[in-house]
C-alpha cells in the first residue's frame, strides 16, 4: 500500500476562503425568510457560491473546478450548515463531482446529486434529487464499480422529505442506465462511503458550533429570577457540556480531514479516522440537540425559531453514510483486531499492523 | 463559535521516530517482566529503578535544558513520550509531579542556586518531588488554604497540614502553598507564597491516608513550625497564586487526563477478540473518544509550547478525558458477569479502575470547578 504523505498540508483552511464564507454566509442568514416546515433548494444562493467557484472547490482545475482541498471542502461544508443553507455542496462537489471526474465522464455544471442504487436500481434518501438536473450513480455490479451520470428525466423520482425537511428522494434507475456506466477502480468505489461520512460529519460539527452559539447567546440574554439565566451553575455545566461534545467532535473531524488531505485518501488509516470523526460526531449530536433544547425552553421548539434548522439537519445528516451503530461497530472491530498489544498503534496510526509509515497525523 | 481548543496540529516524523523508540524499549520491558502494566499508574506506581532508567535514557528532564541537566527538549517531545508510558501502564508515579510541574516551576520562578540544586537530580530521576496544596478545609477553594508562614530570622516557619499528597512518604520534597500574610477577604488570592520543603525536615510528620482500595499512596503532612530557610523560598512572597495558577494547564491538559484506564480498555479489546467478552459497539465509542482526545491533547501542547493562552482549552481536554477513563472502567463492569471466569489480568485492571475511578474527576480541578472555567471561556461568568 502506499503511503505518500505530504507533511506540508495545511491543517487549517485558507484564511482568505474563510473570510469570504464568514461574509457571504452572515449575509444570508441575515436576509432569508423566516424557517418554513420544508427546506427547498435555494437557487440565488447556489448562484452566488457558482460565481464565487465554490460549488465545484474541490474539482481540478483542468475539469473546471477550483482546485481546493479537503481542508477547505470541510471548512465550507462546516459553515454553510452553520448557516443552515439549503445547497447540496456535499452531494455536487465532494461526491458527485469527484465520481465523474473519477470516472473520466464529462461534467457540464448542472447540479448534481449522489446516490448508491441497489441491486434493483433504487436507491432511498437521495437527498436533493428532485433539484438535480443528473443523478451521479455509483454501482456495484459483479464485482465492479461502475459510475453513470443519469439525466433526471431518465429516472423515476419518488419526493419525500427528510428530518429536516429537505428533498430526500427516492429514485429509480433504469439498469441499462447503471450497466452503461464507467467502470472505475475498486478504491473508489470503497472511498465513496468514507468521503460521504466525513462530508457529513464536517455539516454537523459546522451546525453544532451554530448551536453552541445560538445557546450561549440566548442564556446570556434570556432572564428569570431577576438575573441572565447563564448566571445559574446549572445551566453554565449544560452549556459547558455542549461546548465541550462539540470541540471533540471538531477535534475528530480535522483530524480526519488533515490525514484525507495528506495523502489524497489512500492513507489505509482513513477507516479508523473517519470512524473515529463520525463516532465522535454521533455521540455529540445527542448531547448538543438535547441539552441546546433544554437551555432554550419552549420558544426553541418554534418554527420561527433558528434552533430547529441546525438540530433537524444535525441528526438527519449523523445517521447517513452509516449509523452511529454501524460506525461504533467498525471501531469495534478495528479495535479488537488490534488486540491489547496493537491498540494504541491503532489510535495513534490508524492501522493496527506493523507499518512502514513513519508518521502518524 | 469561539474557537475553545486550537485547532489540530500534525505530528512530524522526528516525534514519531521518538514515540516508536520509546515504545519500543517499553515492549522490551514488558516482555523482561521489569513491571507488570496497569492502570493509574502515574498516581499509584512507584518505581525508583524504572524512573532513573528513564533518566539514564533521556527520558526525563525533557523541557529541562541541557545545562541544567535536562534534555532541552520541546512540550511536544515530552508529550509523545509521556503517551508512551501511559499506555503501557508502566510505573511513573516517582517522577510525575517534577517532571509535570517542579521542573517547570522551578525554570520558571526558582532562583540560579535552586535550579543548580534540583534540577539535574530531577532530570536523572534522582530527587522525587510531590505537591502541597490541598489541605483539610481547601479543596476546590484553594485560596483558603491555612497554613501559615511566619517570618522568622533567615526565613520562614511553616506551621499547617497538607492532604492527598501523593506520594509524600517516598518523595523527597514538595512544594507547599502557604499564607504569608493574612487573609484579606477583598483579595482573597493575596498573601500567598510557594515554599520548597524538606521532607525529612524537623517538624514534618507524615502519615498515610489509606484508599478505599487498600492502596497507599496518599497522605497527610503535618508541618509543625517547618524552618524553610529564605533561599528554598519560589519566587516571589505573595504572588503563590498566580505562580501556582500560571501552570494549570500544562497540569491540566496532559495525556493523564485521558489514559489512566487505557490497559483495561486494551484488555477489553484482547477479551472481545478472544469470545471472553461479549463484541459489544461501545468499545468503539470509548476508542473513538481516546483516539480524539489524544488529538486534541497534542493540539493543546502545540499551543502551549506555542506560548498561547490554553487554560479553557485545558479544561475541555480535562473534563472530557477524565470522564471518558471513569467511563471506560464502568463500561467494562457493565460487560462483565460475577461469577463468570474472566482472566485474572483483565479482573485485576477492572477492579484497580473502578476504586481509583472517583478521583479522576477530582484531582487537578473537579469538573464542576473546570465547567466552571469552560463557561468562563464561553463569556457566561
Amino acid at each position: 500500500m502506499t503511503d505518500i504523505r505530504d507533511l506540508a498540508a495545511p491543517t487549517t483552511p485558507d484564511p482568505d476562503l474563510v473570510a469570504v464564507l464568514t461574509d457571504l454566509f452572515a449575509d444570508y442568514r441575515a436576509t432569508r425568510a423566516t424557517p418554513t416546515e420544508v427546506v427547498d433548494l435555494d437557487r440565488g444562493l447556489w448562484q452566488r457560491l457558482e460565481d464565487l467557484g465554490l460549488t465545484r472547490l474541490t474539482g481540478t482545475e483542468s475539469a473546471g473546478g477550483s482546485g481546493g482541498g479537503w481542508v477547505d471542502a470541510a471548512a465550507l461544508l462546516g459553515l454553510a450548515a452553520a448557516a443552515a443553507a439549503p445547497v447540496p455542496l456535499a452531494e455536487h462537489d465532494v461526491l458527485g463531482g469527484w465520481l465523474l471526474e473519477a470516472a473520466g465522464l464529462p461534467n457540464d455544471g448542472g447540479l448534481r446529486t449522489v446516490c448508491r442504487p441497489d441491486p434493483s436500481g433504487v436507491a432511498l434518501n437521495v437527498t436533493w434529487a428532485r433539484d438535480a438536473s443528473s443523478v451521479v450513480a455509483l454501482w456495484e455490479d459483479r464485482d465492479q464499480w461502475r459510475v453513470a451520470d443519469v439525466p433526471i428525466d431518465l429516472v423515476g423520482v419518488e419526493e419525500r422529505r427528510n428530518l429536516a425537511g429537505e428533498p430526500s428522494d427516492t429514485v429509480e434507475f433504469d439498469l441499462d442506465d447503471l450497466e452503461a456506466g464507467i467502470v472505475v477502480d475498486h478504491a473508489i468505489g470503497e472511498q465513496f462511503h468514507l468521503r460521504g461520512a466525513l462530508a457529513r460529519s464536517a455539516q454537523v460539527v459546522g451546525a453544532m458550533e451554530r448551536v453552541v452559539d445560538v445557546v450561549v447567546a440566548h442564556v446570556r440574554e434570556r432572564e428569570q429570577f431577576g438575573r441572565p439565566i447563564g448566571s445559574f451553575q446549572a445551566v453554565q455545566h449544560l452549556v459547558s457540556d455542549i461546548a465541550c461534545e462539540t470541540a471533540l467532535a471538531r477535534a475528530a473531524t480535522d483530524a480526519a480531514v488533515a490525514r484525507a488531505a495528506a495523502s489524497d485518501w489512500t492513507d489505509p488509516g482513513m477507516l479508523f479516522a473517519v470512524g473515529v470523526a463520525k463516532s465522535c460526531v454521533g455521540h455529540a449530536a445527542s448531547v448538543v440537540v438535547r441539552g441546546s433544547h433544554q437551555a432554550l425552553g419552549a420558544i426553541g421548539t418554534t418554527l420561527e425559531h433558528e434552533l430547529h434548522t441546525l438540530t433537524r439537519p444535525i441528526l438527519a445528516r449523523r445517521s447517513e453514510y452509516g449509523s452511529l451503530q454501524d460506525w461504533d461497530e467498525t471501531l469495534t472491530a478495528l479495535a479488537s483486531s488490534a488486540g491489547h498489544d496493537r491498540l494504541w498503534t491503532l489510535i495513534t496510526t490508524g492501522r493496527a499492523k506493523t507499518q512502514r509509515a513513519r508518521e502518524p497525523l | 463559535m469561539a474557537r475553545l481548543v486550537p485547532p489540530g496540529a500534525r505530528e512530524l516524523p522526528a516525534l514519531t521516530a521518538l514515540r516508536l523508540e520509546v515504545r519500543a524499549f517499553l515492549a522490551e520491558q514488558v516482555a523482561a517482566g521489569a513491571f507488570v502494566p496497569h492502570v493509574d499508574t502515574w498516581l499509584t506506581r512507584w518505581d525508583r529503578d524504572f524512573t532513573r532508567e528513564l533518566g539514564r535514557r533521556g527520558w526525563l528532564g525533557m523541557v529541562i535544558p541541557q545545562r541544567y541537566g535536562g534534555q532541552g527538549r520541546t512540550f511536544l517531545e515530552r508529550f509523545v513520550v509521556t503517551e508512551e508510558l501511559l499506555v503501557v501502564g508502566a510505573p511513573v508515579a516517582a517522577h510525575w509531579i517534577a517532571e509535570r510541574q517542579i521542573g517547570p516551576s522551578l525554570l520558571r520562578y526558582g532562583t540560579e542556586e535552586q535550579k543548580q540544586a534540583f534540577l539535574p537530580g530531577i532530570s536523572r530521576g534522582e530527587v522525587v518531588f510531590g505537591i502541597g496544596m490541598s489541605e483539610p478545609d481547601s479543596g476546590s477553594d484553594l485560596a483558603s488554604v491555612r497554613t501559615r508562614a511566619e517570618r522568622v530570622d533567615g526565613g520562614w516557619r511553616l506551621t499547617g497540614t497538607k492532604v492527598w499528597t501523593s506520594g509524600a512518604h517516598e518523595a523527597d520534597a514538595f512544594f507547599a502553598l502557604a499564607r504569608s500574610a493574612p487573609l484579606d477577604p477583598a483579595h482573597r488570592h493575596a498573601g500567598l507564597s510557594q515554599f520548597i520543603v524538606d521532607l525529612r525536615a524537623p517538624g514534618v510528620t507524615i502519615r498515610p491516608i489509606i484508599s478505599m482500595g487498600g492502596d497507599h499512596h496518599f497522605n497527610e503532612v503535618h508541618l509543625d513550625g517547618v524552618l524553610i530557610p529564605d533561599d528554598r523560598v519560589l519566587g516571589q512572597v505573595g504572588e503563590g497564586w498566580s505562580q501556582v495558577t500560571s501552570e494549570l494547564a500544562h497540569e491540566r491538559s496532559g495525556p493523564e487526563r485521558v489514559l489512566s484506564t487505557f490497559q483495561l480498555l486494551a484488555a477489553a479489546a484482547q477479551a472481545m477478540d478472544d469470545g471472553r467478552l461479549p463484541t459489544d459497539p461501545g468499545l468503539g465509542r470509548h476508542v473513538a473518544r481516546v483516539a480524539a482526545l489524544h488529538h486534541m491533547s497534542f493540539a493543546v501542547s502545540t499551543a502551549l509550547e506555542n506560548a498561547e493562552d490554553a487554560d479553557t482549552a485545558a479544561a475541555v481536554v480535562k473534563v472530557l478525558g477524565t470522564t471518558g477513563e471513569g467511563d471506560i472502567a464502568d463500561y467494562v463492569d457493565t460487560l462483565t458477569a460475577t461469577g463468570w471466569a474472566l482472566d485474572e489480568e483483565l479482573d485485576t485492571l477492572l477492579h484497580a479502575a473502578i476504586l481509583q475511578r472517583p478521583g479522576f474527576t477530582l484531582r487537578g480541578g473537579t469538573n464542576e470547578i473546570l465547567r466552571g472555567v469552560i463557561a468562563r471561556g464561553l463569556g457566561l461568568r
